[in-house]
C-alpha cells in the first residue's frame, strides 16, 4: 500500500468528518463516505494542501473515490 | 420591444453589479465593456490584472472604468477565507485555496453583497459553476437542489404574440426524485414570478391529468406536489396535468374536474425528468420557432448563472441582464 493512499485516506476522513477506519482503499466519497456531490472540489483543495500541488478544477470533477484520487495526485507529484 | 431588450431596460433601473470570474476570456471582456457602456450593470472582472489587460488588448477593448480584481491578491481574500472556513468548518489554509479560485471568489462576492450576481461558464463545466454556487452563495430557503430553466418565447401562442413560458428542468437534473422535483418546481415558480411579467402559474406535467392514468411515474409527480403543498401550500402550483390540460383552457375545462388556478393557463411548465424537459424545449424551439433563452441556473439564495462554452459576448450581456432583473 502506497504512502499516497494512506495520506489520501487521512485527508478524506478529515475533510468528510468520518472516522479514518471507515475509509477503505476503494471507498467512494459520495456513496460510501457520505460526501455531498458538490464537495469534490473541497476534497481536491485538501489534497492540494496535503501534497503541496495544484490540481485543475475540471480534472477534479473526476475524483470520485480514493483510488482515482491517488492516481490523479501521483500524476501531479 | 424584444424580450431581451425588456430585461436590459429592467436591469438598467436596478444599478446592480455583476462579477465575471472568467476575465481572461475575450468574450467576457467584450461583454463587460458593453454591460458598462450600456449601463446594464457595474461589471467586475476577475483574474490576474496583467492577464486580463492582455486579454482586453487582444480583443481591442479598453478597460477604462471596469474593475479588475485578482482573487489571489485581493484585500478581501482574508475576510472571504475566514467566512468560508467558518461556514464549511474547514482549515483556513484549505479555505484559502478554495476562495482563491475565481468561481469561488466570485461566489463569495455575491454571498457577501459585494456583487449582485455572478455569470460564468464559458471556461467551466456547468457542474463546477453549480458547485461554486452551492458552496458559496448557498441555496434559497427551503431549496436543496440546483436546477435550470429556459425562458421560452412563443411568437404566436393561441393568438397571443411573444408569449413567455418557463420550462424546467431542461439541463441539469436527469432523473429527479419527488423532493428534487418539488425543489425544481418551487425554484421555477419563483423564477417565473420575477421574469414573466405576470403571476406565475406552475403546472407539474405528466402523461396523466389528475389521476386519469396510474403508474409509478405519475406517483412521482403527485409525491412532489404533496411536498410542495406541505412546504408552500399557498402557491399556484398544481398538477398532475398533461401538457394540453396545462396550457389550453378548452382542454382543461374538459379534463380537469376540480377547481384549479393553474389548469389551462399555466405559464411555468415542470417536466418530470430531463428527457421530457430537454426534448420539449428543443421541439418548441424549432417547431414553434420559439426563442429559447437559457439555460439559467436557479435555486440559489441569489441569482447566479451558467453560460455555455460556446456563448457569445452578446449571450453574456443578455444573461447578465436577466440575472440582474432577477435580483
Amino acid at each position: 500500500m502506497s504512502d499516497t493512499t494512506e495520506r489520501v485516506k487521512k485527508v478524506a476522513a478529515e475533510t468528510l468528518k468520518v472516522d479514518l477506519s471507515m475509509v477503505k482503499d476503494d471507498s467512494r466519497f459520495v456513496e460510501d463516505l457520505g460526501a455531498e456531490s458538490i464537495q469534490s472540489v473541497e476534497l481536491v483543495a485538501a489534497f492540494e494542501e496535503e501534497f503541496d500541488i495544484e490540481m485543475d478544477e475540471q480534472g477534479a470533477l473526476g475524483v470520485k473515490d480514493v483510488g482515482s484520487a491517488v492516481v490523479f495526485i501521483e500524476k501531479h507529484l | 420591444m424584444g424580450v431581451i431588450n425588456r430585461f436590459i431596460e429592467q436591469a438598467k433601473t436596478k444599478a446592480g453589479s455583476v462579477v465575471l470570474p472568467e476575465g481572461t476570456d475575450e468574450r467576457i471582456v467584450q461583454a463587460a465593456r458593453q454591460i458598462k457602456d450600456d449601463g446594464i450593470a457595474d461589471p467586475i472582472l476577475l483574474g490576474d490584472e496583467q492577464e486580463v489587460a492582455a486579454t482586453a488588448k487582444q480583443a481591442g477593448v479598453p478597460l477604462k472604468g471596469i474593475r479588475v480584481v485578482d482573487p489571489k491578491a485581493s484585500d478581501k481574500l482574508g475576510v472571504y477565507t475566514d467566512i468560508y472556513a467558518k461556514t464549511r468548518e474547514m482549515k483556513p489554509s484549505i479555505a484559502a485555496r478554495m476562495v482563491k479560485r475565481a468561481l469561488f471568489f466570485g461566489g463569495m462576492m455575491v454571498s457577501q453583497g459585494d456583487a449582485d450576481t455572478m455569470v460564468a461558464g464559458v471556461a467551466h463545466a456547468t457542474a463546477t459553476v453549480i458547485q461554486a454556487g452551492a458552496l458559496t452563495v448557498g441555496y434559497a430557503p427551503g431549496i436543496e437542489t440546483a436546477s435550470s430553466f429556459f425562458l421560452m418565447v412563443i411568437p404566436d401562442f393561441q393568438g397571443q404574440k411573444d408569449k413567455p413560458f418557463i420550462y424546467a428542468d431542461c439541463a441539469v437534473n436527469i432523473a429527479p426524485d419527488p423532493a428534487e422535483l418539488a425543489d425544481i418546481a418551487l425554484a421555477s415558480h419563483a423564477s417565473g414570478e420575477k421574469l414573466l411579467g405576470e403571476p406565475a402559474r406552475t403546472a407539474m406535467l405528466s402523461f396523466s391529468t389528475k389521476a386519469s392514468a396510474s403508474h409509478d411515474d405519475i406517483d412521482k409527480v403527485t409525491a412532489a406536489l404533496a411536498i410542495i403543498k406541505e412546504r408552500a401550500g399557498g402557491l399556484n402550483i398544481d398538477g398532475e396535468f398533461q401538457a394540453d390540460a396545462a396550457i389550453i383552457s378548452k382542454v382543461a375545462a374538459k379534463k380537469v374536474k376540480e377547481p384549479s388556478e393553474v389548469a389551462g393557463q399555466a405559464n411555468v411548465l415542470i417536466f418530470p425528468d430531463l428527457d421530457a424537459g430537454n426534448i420539449a424545449y428543443k421541439l418548441t424551439q424549432y417547431m414553434a420557432n420559439a426563442q429559447a433563452i437559457g439555460p439559467f441556473l436557479q435555486g440559489f439564495a441569489r441569482p447566479i448563472s451558467d453560460l455555455s462554452r460556446g456563448a457569445s459576448a452578446q449571450d453574456v450581456v443578455a444573461t447578465t441582464a436577466i440575472c440582474i432583473a432577477m435580483t
